[in-house]
């Protein structure tokens, strides 16, 4: 057994109990889309603590990470703000209370730094317009670490770069996924591929579990090799409420309830108090779902069909030996080809 | 105009009118994305439209509601992530223009997205810098919109730049594209410019029924005006029409859509249950 031949299917709790642990840097493999909220509820849930979060854009997933005690740090480029002015976040209220230390970067400065991690660079060179703002100028737990600026060999000019960044463990939601970790991801590909090639150990959940075939008859879409995986997870409707394409469509309903929830300090807790504490996995989420909203609204979100074009990845031939016995180059049986490495003297007695 | 429009319809129509046919253009979300759609269906059917998830050059066939919606992914030609959009696009010079929106802006046209009121710890956190600050480096040029925004003196975090301390210091601090920066920022007042010299924030036009001293208002610093104003550009019908058709709640604030979302939900609730 090697680590691309192992069956890694797993629960999501025995997943989230074996790969992520207290102190941990966890990274949010996802952007925007395709969040998975099963598996930030299965975190809150386990009680991990001491997280530092990495998240290219901070939404609900955040916001129930530092509202379950999670969360000692965050590294982020945004953070959603519900309720206006008036209203907050989780991210806001714990910032300002001195709970969590929130490291401000930009999109590209972010994903930066998990690109140099996965590439197996110790920094990254970013843009230098980003030296005349303040995500450069001001800094909070990284401190001097958080930018850095090098001189170029060969131009003299000045480049701003960040340090590489290696989380412990990434947890993402994909497409569909082989037993072994082959994981495809399709649609706005954000920062997730390098989000997860970044990490040290990766929990993969998927809405689907396909047999290798699947996944070998279309590589592209692979954007992780097995041996890279910790541990999969079949779960559907993983993401919900987020979208991911192909599958459903963000529910916007419930979005508006999180929103209006996580206006108050005291909502959101509420909100995990029905949907996060008491529901053990995915199918109980989403019985609960239609228990409460019925099935309707569920189909309503339902992506339609909308096939990519298939594309011919075949060769001309897959052997060197014809149907007649001779090789596809040289027009010769092994026979012959054996008896010319005799006569050039090609052969050796052993 | 037979028509009666809002302001956030205005507002919209005019940042589209930035928008030329075959521009590479990078949107922010809300109005931004809207006056895209609307310049890509009406007067710029080639313009290339993009977001930072790596959709490039994607059709939006419903608003979209964030940078990666999967309403936006139906047939498009290019799939790249978000390393590459701000590398091999934008780095490399390929965005003709960003649209942009704003928290707080300065005279020089320097944006704060990410906090207000004070600093990462004693402030309030708006959404953050995202994609804005890289976008607004080495976009071509840049098209503010201010929609619930405020100008100020003096930001309360310097997060996008835009002419920093104005005259020729942003080309001249050798971090950006010779030329670039924001070329005009539009509010539902009306419409702002830079001066070619100073690269202070001047108002163009005003929208019907705001007077310049009620914008003056809301702005801290002596703000110079154009004598005369421009006329604001009314929108065409077939614009209205195509913007109602495409987004009819693009003029609610959030807390009307909300209310109404919710009043729809309890509706058919009730429906269901009757």
């Amino acid at each position: 057994m090697t680590d691309n031949t192992i069956n890694k299917v797993m629960t999501l709790k025995e997943a989230v109990s074996r790969f992520v642990h207290d102190g941990d840097e966890l990274v949010v493999g996802n952007y925007t889309v395709a969040t998975p909220f099963n598996q930030i509820m299965e975190v809150v849930r386990q009680e991990k603590k001491n997280l530092t979060v990495y998240t290219q854009s901070g939404v609900f997933d955040v916001e129930m990470l530092i509202a379950g005690e999670c969360v000692d740090r965050i590294v982020t480029t945004y953070n959603i703000r519900s309720g206006g002015r008036g209203g907050g976040s989780m991210c806001e209220r714990y910032q300002t209370a001195g709970k969590i230390q929130v490291e401000d970067y930009s999109n590209f400065t972010y994903n930066a730094r998990l690109t140099a991690g996965a590439l197996g660079y110790s920094f990254m060179p970013v843009l230098p317009g980003i030296m005349a703002t303040d995500v450069f100028k001001v800094r909070d737990f990284m401190g001097e670490s958080k930018f850095g600026v090098v001189e170029c060999p060969f131009t003299g000019k000045d480049i701003p770069v960040v340090p590489a960044a290696n989380p412990d463990v990434c947890i993402v939601h994909v497409h569909r996924a082989d037993k072994y970790g082959n994981a495809q991801y399709w649609g706005a590909k954000g920062s997730v591929a390098w989000a997860c090639l970044a990490s040290k150990n990766i929990i993969v959940s998927c809405e689907e579990l396909v047999d290798t075939e699947i996944i070998n008859a279309s590589p592209e879409y692979t954007i992780l090799p097995s041996f890279r995986v910790n541990a999969v997870v079949e779960e559907s409707f993983g993401a919900h409420p987020a979208e991911l394409v192909g599958y459903y469509n963000m529910d916007q309903l419930f979005y508006i309830e999180m929103d209006v929830a996580n206006a108050s300090d005291t909502g959101l807790r509420k909100w995990m108090d029905e949907w996060v504490y008491p529901i053990p996995d995915r199918n109980t989420y989403i019985e609960r779902y239609i228990s409460k909203y019925g099935l309707e609204r569920l189909k309503q979100i339902k992506a339609q069909t909308y096939y990519s074009a298939p594309v011919n990845q075949g060769a001309a031939f897959y052997s060197n030996w014809r149907e007649d016995g001779k090789s596809v180059g040289l027009g010769l049986t092994l026979d012959e080809i054996e008896k010319v490495m005799e006569e050039k003297g090609l052969m050796i007695d052993v | 105009m037979s028509k009666k429009v809002t302001k956030i319809e205005l507002l919209v129509v005019a940042v589209a009118h930035t928008i030329n046919d075959g521009d590479k253009v990078v949107l922010g979300v809300g109005a931004p994305m809207l006056a895209g759609a609307l310049a890509k269906a009406l007067h710029a059917p080639n313009a290339v439209l993009m977001m930072e998830s790596g959709m490039v050059d994607f059709e939006p066939l419903l608003p979209p509601r964030h940078v990666a919606d999967v309403m936006c992914l139906k047939g498009f030609p290019y799939s790249t992530d978000l390393f590459n959009t701000f590398t091999t696009i934008t780095y490399r010079g390929y965005v003709d223009k960003t649209i942009l929106g704003v928290g707080q802006v300065d005279k020089y046209g320097n944006v704060n997205t990410s906090f207000m009121g004070g600093g990462p710890t004693t402030g309030m956190r708006l959404t953050g810098a995202g994609g804005a600050p890289d976008f607004m480096s080495y976009a071509k040029e840049t098209i503010l919109c201010l929609k619930g925004g405020k100008f100020v003196e003096e930001l309360d975090y310097h997060t996008s730049p835009g002419y920093l301390g104005g005259g020729d210091e942003r080309d001249r601090s050798g971090l950006f594209p010779q030329g670039s920066g924001p070329s005009m920022l539009i509010s539902p007042d009306g419409i702002f410019r830079f001066d070619p010299e100073t690269k202070e924030m001047y108002l163009e036009s005003v929208i019907p029924g705001v007077t310049v001293e009620e914008v003056k208002a809301r702005v801290p610093w002596d703000l110079k005006t154009l004598d005369p104003l421009k006329e604001y550009p009314v929108p065409k019908k077939e614009e209205t029409d195509f913007l109602r058709s495409f987004a009819p709640y693009a003029s609610f604030p959030n807390s009307i859509m909300m209310e109404l979302a919710m009043q729809h939900y309890t509706q058919e609730e009730q429906r269901k249950a009757g």
